[in-house]
């Protein structure tokens, strides 16, 4: 009989086994009138399905984007804590309609443990007020999953699709790992190997998962940067992520109102 | 919810089933209320009628949609307490509405 691991059971001893993300998640991603006119964000440095928190230093940049126009968020931060680490948050006022892009470029993360420094160029999409333009927005990130669908108003089930760049060139046959973001605690896999999916884009840099679930899923294109980083003087690799959080959700019988 | 803020508009809670693509949204400069109003596929209604209720669900004015689907107008007297409900229609089956809360109309006067 398989044993299904819970997040707490891989939490203490597999945490190898799971990615590492960096993370944007918004209180809403499809913001109606009614809801009211603000989010609460928050961003960390985690292992999501294992709920494994690491520290994030203040990031290098945190940013909204709306109608073409970058605005700076980041002295709107304030320290939070994230799966028992350090993290940040903040709330957002949604001033029109459309689509908003978050985007977080954090501060290079030295991991021992691969030998390697980890940045992670991390965005999400929310849509405000029940317009969704711009919602295929590329920000033209160091490295970036520009989306293909719509990265809201997503069925479980449904596919997602993105193209994965790097200097604004898309990556032919890019390794993307997605991981859900396991926030109860309850979803358990029946190996270490399910914490973590693989997919290989195609020749164009496309990639495509079906999601087996509602809640948040995190998509990571990691690239490996031409120029490393020095650590005590060592040369050292440098992974770039690509992440997008996008939230998919539970199929709905209730009938309209 | 906003919606459950005492404001008396018992029609919010009908329109939006009844709306399809039409896209509306109204805010506060000063005391200037400005309507924008669009189609799902960025289109511009080119006729339509703008009506403005109080929070007691009385018709206070009707507008014409103007040039580039924008329609502006005076803020009336006591909406800053008790907010608006902004109806659009351009056509049967094209409607949309915009609640116009006290909150947003402090936010546009810079009193909150």
């Amino acid at each position: 009989m398989k044993t299904f691991l819970t997040a707490a059971a891989l939490a203490a001893t597999a945490t190898a086994a799971s990615a590492h993300y960096g993370m944007i998640i918004p209180s809403d991603n499809m913001v109606s009138q009614e809801d009211g006119r603000s989010i609460d964000l928050t961003l960390s440095f985690s292992h999501p399905f294992v709920l494994d928190g690491m520290v994030l230093e203040m990031p290098e940049s945190f940013s909204v984007t709306h109608g073409g126009e970058t605005t700076s968020l980041l002295d709107t931060l304030t320290e939070a804590q994230v799966m028992e680490d350090a993290g940040y948050s903040t709330e957002y006022r949604l001033e029109r309609p459309g689509t908003y892009v978050f985007a977080m470029t954090p501060q290079p993360y030295w991991e021992p443990e691969e030998d390697a420094f980890i940045t992670h160029f991390t965005k999400t999409y929310v849509s405000a007020f029940g317009d969704d333009e711009g919602w295929d927005t590329e920000l033209g990130l160091k490295t970036e999953i520009v989306p293909l669908a719509k990265p809201f108003a997503q069925w479980e089930g449904n596919v997602f699709q993105g193209i994965v760049k790097l200097d604004g060139e898309a990556v032919p046959y890019a390794e993307v790992e997605v991981e859900y973001y396991n926030e109860d605690g309850s979803a358990s896999v029946p190996s270490d190997l399910m914490i973590t999916q693989t997919v290989k884009a195609d020749g164009n840099g496309v990639f495509t998962y079906a999601v087996p679930t509602s809640g948040w899923w995190g998509f990571a294109a990691l690239n490996t940067a031409e120029e490393p980083m020095q650590y005590e003087g060592v040369d050292k690799a440098h992974e770039l992520g690509a992440v997008i959080w996008v939230h998919f959700e539970p199929w709905s019988t209730g009938g309209m109102e | 919810m906003i919606r459950t803020l005492g404001l008396a508009f018992t029609l919010a809670a009908a329109l939006p089933a009844a709306a399809h693509d039409l896209r509306v949204f109204a805010s506060v400069t000063g005391d200037t209320v400005t309507v924008e109003s669009k189609f799902s596929t960025g289109r511009i209604p080119n006729a339509g009628e703008v009506r403005v209720l109080d929070a007691s669900d009385t018709l206070v004015m009707t507008l014409p949609l103007g040039e580039d689907g924008v329609t502006t107008f005076a803020l009336p007297d006591g909406a800053a307490d008790g907010g608006l409900m902004i109806e659009v229609d351009v056509s049967e089956g094209h409607s949309d509405y915009w609640l116009l809360t006290p909150d947003d109309i402090a936010h546009g006067q810079g009193t909150n």
